[in-house]
């Protein structure tokens, strides 16, 4: 679904990622992991266009490495990003309007987010709450819906644990485990390695810039255990 | 009583007009942050399309007031495209000063293309007619002004309420950049904006016409200039507040005007502006500083 | 002597002194060559330089801004011509005027000083309400007083005659002092900025919070950036007045303010040199547009006469200059780093040379 070749990422002169290949097949739930300022989120605003980046990126074996940013989520890229970036001044049931960009009836956008409330009943509490009023684990599952309200073709999420307390921690990664069940191609970026290695396929450990190994998670054993061997890194 | 009504209503409408004007810059601003002087120029546009339509289609006002309503839209749209969108991601100062320039190039050509001097352009003065209200003798136009402001002002808050493109215009201006990872045309919801500011620019033109009577090529100068004062006295790039400045301005100016002594008229304005810069020293920012994305971002 | 400046800064005199001998240069060419109302221009071409330069000593080392040049032109404009100007010559063109201002008359000195004095002091009171307001209100707050000054300008005929022209001033200045000044003007700006108050306050405007956390104290750096540009402003004001003999509330208003801004992005906001190239260019390329404006017959053909012509392509060079070149011909950098090139390029192996990133 996702083939990344020689990728290289550079904000302003300096240059975050260097010449890195990666591939999310389909149906996959793969993981980038690495500690901070490894170059993961930099990869995905390579991969969304927000970043000025180098190389060949194929989204369903077409290449959008020239694409613009609105292009690319049209072909049908979704991401939760970091720190989720609600609008949070729009209300809840505005957030997911705006996951609407490519319907074309309102009734079928309109069904599609009565699917989200029954998937997610505490949004539904909360339609018209000003989305900045919502709990960090409520952002998260807002960000996660309006995603994919698009149905895209692979989703990206970008550390969706960031700031939130463990329980919630475990039940937005039951969500994704959910979601892959479904089939939902995923993307995931995190630093949280026992929680990502829990729900992955595959594993790509990204330091420097550059992809330390990467594997099928079952290579891996436990996730904390290979984060500390890679990085020296505590988790 | 009868003072107090027609000073009132004199408020209202220097006020509405004020907003009109102010709420076209402060929309693209929200979105954009570039500061649009040349938003004075589209107005001027609206004024010269009169002189056009006149002489080229029909004198009949109410057709040449959709013209001017087109024309203004048009040129919105078309200095976005043309000028503003190398400028796009820049800081403040550069998409300034590029405004700046693009009305400096606009006033010239209405001087190159047209006339250094004023050109009639009495088809809206109709609009203009005293009218006695039981004791009451009060201008049409002021009403008009006053109820036709309300009305645009409800229309668009609408229209950012209910419609995708202005929902998305909302949250273009809490965080471009996610509405365009959301899949929104980056061009269509900012053309949408200048759309709009166009439309608005338009509607004040033509009361500004049914005033004046008359074309001239800084005529633009003076209402951007009232309309930049009132979006930062309200908060620049904050839509209420562009309308909470606007009306702000058009009761000082009127306030103003009924303290000073006669002799002093001519200091109204400096007035206002010392006014102004009290309202700064106080809230930097403007009263109603347009609401920030709460998140990582500084 | 050259201990208690810097690196930057003795380079700053190096660059200072290239930019002075191109003036000399150009003062030199007029009085070998040059006809007598060439020196009108020119003068005229220094006030601006003075202007632009002060311009750059606080927009374009603190990348913000402001419109009120114009106003604190005036201000010592008017202030210096109405000290220096007889008491004879001023009962007739300011009859009305009150406090006595029309009963004394002072040498150039002390009207200049004075003049000089009260538009500082008026820099200093401006400038502690602007250091506190963010870019735009920045911008607005100096429209705010150009307006204000501007209006009491036109409504104070008492003493300022409105629109209508101050006559009188007896010619003070000529080309040699109006060089002299711009020599000066362009060294002190070149070691502000270079200084280590310049320097913090080019790096508040490039990222202030991050200026801020290192210990810069934006709002007092800006301050003093303000306040010097007033004294340029000023010093052109009353170089104005005292060469032309009769001045009005006319040009200290936004069309001055436009031109010297478009000279100082043209050239590069960033730099001294940028502000003096810009002044230079686009004072030749107005002079050579103002005779196409009058419709001459260039090669036999008679062209039209087109007024607004030089305002049009005024706008058309700063719309192409923040489109293509927005930190303008010059970038960041200063004279003497396009001769470290050249040389630079000559020195292949000298592994030591100074390398001069824009």
């Amino acid at each position: 679904m996702l083939e990344i070749n020689s990728l290289n990422v550079f904000h302003g002169p300096i240059q975050a990622v260097h010449d890195i290949d990666m591939i999310v097949s389909e149906g996959q739930c793969v993981t980038l992991l690495g500690p901070n300022g490894a170059g993961k989120t930099s990869t995905l605003s390579a991969i969304t266009g927000t970043a000025r980046a180098t190389g060949s990126i194929r989204l369903g074996g077409d290449q959008i490495a020239h694409m613009s940013v609105d292009d690319r989520s049209r072909r049908g890229l979704a991401i939760s990003p970091e720190g989720r970036r609600v609008f949070a001044n729009l209300s809840v049931r505005e957030n997911l309007l705006m996951g609407g960009a490519l319907y074309n009836s309102k009734a079928q956008l309109s069904a599609k987010i009565e699917q989200w409330f029954v998937q997610f009943p505490t949004l539904r509490e909360r339609s018209d709450q000003l989305a900045g009023t919502l709990s960090g684990g409520e952002q998260q599952m807002l960000a996660i819906s309006r995603a994919l309200l698009s149905n895209p073709r692979i989703l990206l999420l970008d550390e969706p644990s960031l700031g939130l307390a463990p329980q919630i921690v475990s039940k937005i990664f039951d969500i994704i485990r959910d979601l892959k069940a479904q089939g939902t191609t995923i993307l995931l970026v995190e630093q949280n390695a026992a929680a990502a290695v829990s729900v992955s396929d595959y594993v790509y450990v990204l330091n420097n810039g550059v992809i330390y190994i990467h594997g099928q998670t079952d290579q891996f054993g436990h996730g904390s255990e290979l984060m500390n061997e890679l990085t020296g890194v505590y988790v | 009583m009868d003072y107090a009504i027609q000073q009132t209503l004199n408020a209202l409408s220097f006020g509405a007009e004020y907003a009109l004007i102010a709420l076209g810059l402060a929309i693209v601003f929200s979105i954009m942050g570039l500061v649009n002087f040349a938003h004075g120029e589209v107005v001027a546009f609206g004024g010269y399309s009169m002189v056009i339509t006149a002489t080229l289609l029909t004198s009949n006002p109410w057709i040449i007031m959709i013209g001017v309503m087109f024309a203004c839209v048009l040129t919105a749209v078309v200095l976005e495209r043309v000028a503003f969108r190398t400028v796009r991601g820049a800081d403040l100062t550069t998409g300034l000063l590029t405004a700046f320039g693009v009305s400096i190039v606009l006033q010239n050509l209405f001087l190159l293309l047209g006339s250094p001097r004023a050109i009639a352009a009495t088809q809206f003065i109709f609009l203009d007619k005293t009218i006695t209200i039981g004791t009451i003798r009060v201008s049409s136009l002021q009403i008009y002004e006053t109820l036709a402001t309300l009305v645009a002002i409800v229309v668009l808050t609408l229209f950012l309420r209910k419609t995708p493109l202005g929902i998305a215009m909302r949250a273009a201006a809490l965080d471009f950049e996610m509405v365009r990872l959301c899949g929104f045309r980056a061009n269509r919801v900012i053309a949408g904006a200048f759309a709009i500011s166009g439309l608005l620019a338009g509607l004040a033109c033509i009361f500004i016409m049914a005033r004046r009577g008359s074309v001239q090529p800084n005529m633009g100068f003076d209402p951007v200039l009232v309309a930049f004062v009132a979006c930062v006295i309200g908060g620049f790039g904050s839509l209420p507040g562009a309308v909470l400045g606007g009306f702000l301005l058009g009761v000082a100016e009127v306030t103003m005007l009924i303290i000073l002594p006669q002799s002093a008229g001519g200091l109204a304005s400096a007035a206002v502006f010392s006014l102004v810069a009290l309202v700064l020293i106080w809230r930097p920012d403007g009263i109603l500083s347009p609401a920030r994305n709460k998140g990582d971002k500084i | 002597m050259m201990a208690y400046f810097n690196s930057d800064q003795r380079k700053g005199l190096m660059g200072s002194a290239l930019l002075s001998l191109m003036i000399l240069a150009i003062v030199g060419a007029y009085y070998i060559w040059g006809e007598t109302y060439h020196a009108r221009i020119l003068y005229a071409t220094f006030v601006n330089l003075l202007v632009v330069v002060g311009l750059q000593v606080f927009t374009g080392n603190a990348n913000i801004t402001g419109f009120s040049h114009a106003a604190f032109m005036g201000i010592a404009a008017y202030i210096a011509a109405i000290c220096v100007t007889p008491a004879a010559m001023k009962l007739i063109s300011l009859p009305d005027a009150p406090w006595g201002l029309n009963a004394f008359e002072l040498s150039a000195l002390v009207s200049a000083t004075i003049a000089l004095v009260i538009t500082g002091l008026m820099g200093l009171a401006t400038g502690l309400i602007i250091v506190r307001l963010s870019g735009v209100g920045v911008t607005i707050t100096s429209i705010a007083l150009l307006v204000i000054v501007h209006s009491i300008f036109l409504h104070r005929t008492d003493i300022f005659k409105g629109n209508q022209a101050f006559f009188g001033i007896p010619k003070i200045f000529d080309l040699p002092h109006i060089t002299g000044l711009v020599v000066l003007a362009i060294f002190v700006a070149r070691l502000f900025r270079e200084s280590s108050i310049g320097l913090q306050l080019r790096a508040s405007s490039d990222d202030e919070a991050g200026a801020r956390s290192i210990g810069v104290d934006v709002r007092r750096v800006r301050l003093i950036a303000w306040v010097m540009s007033a004294c340029f402003f000023a010093t052109a004001g009353i170089a104005y007045s005292f060469f032309l003999g009769t001045i009005s509330a006319r040009p200290f208003y936004f069309n001055f303010v436009f031109l010297t801004v478009a000279m100082l992005i043209l050239g590069g906001l960033r730099s001294v040199t940028g502000a003096v190239l810009g002044t230079l260019l686009i004072t030749m390329g107005l002079e050579l547009v103002r005779w196409l404006e009058t419709g001459p017959v260039l090669i036999g053909v008679k062209l039209p006469q087109m007024l607004g012509l030089s305002g049009l392509l005024l706008g058309v060079v700063i719309v192409a200059v923040m489109a293509f070149l927005p930190n303008g011909i010059m970038g960041h950098r200063e004279i003497e780093d396009l001769l470290h090139r050249k040389r630079q390029k000559g020195r292949k192996n000298d592994v030591s040379s100074y390398d001069s990133q824009t």
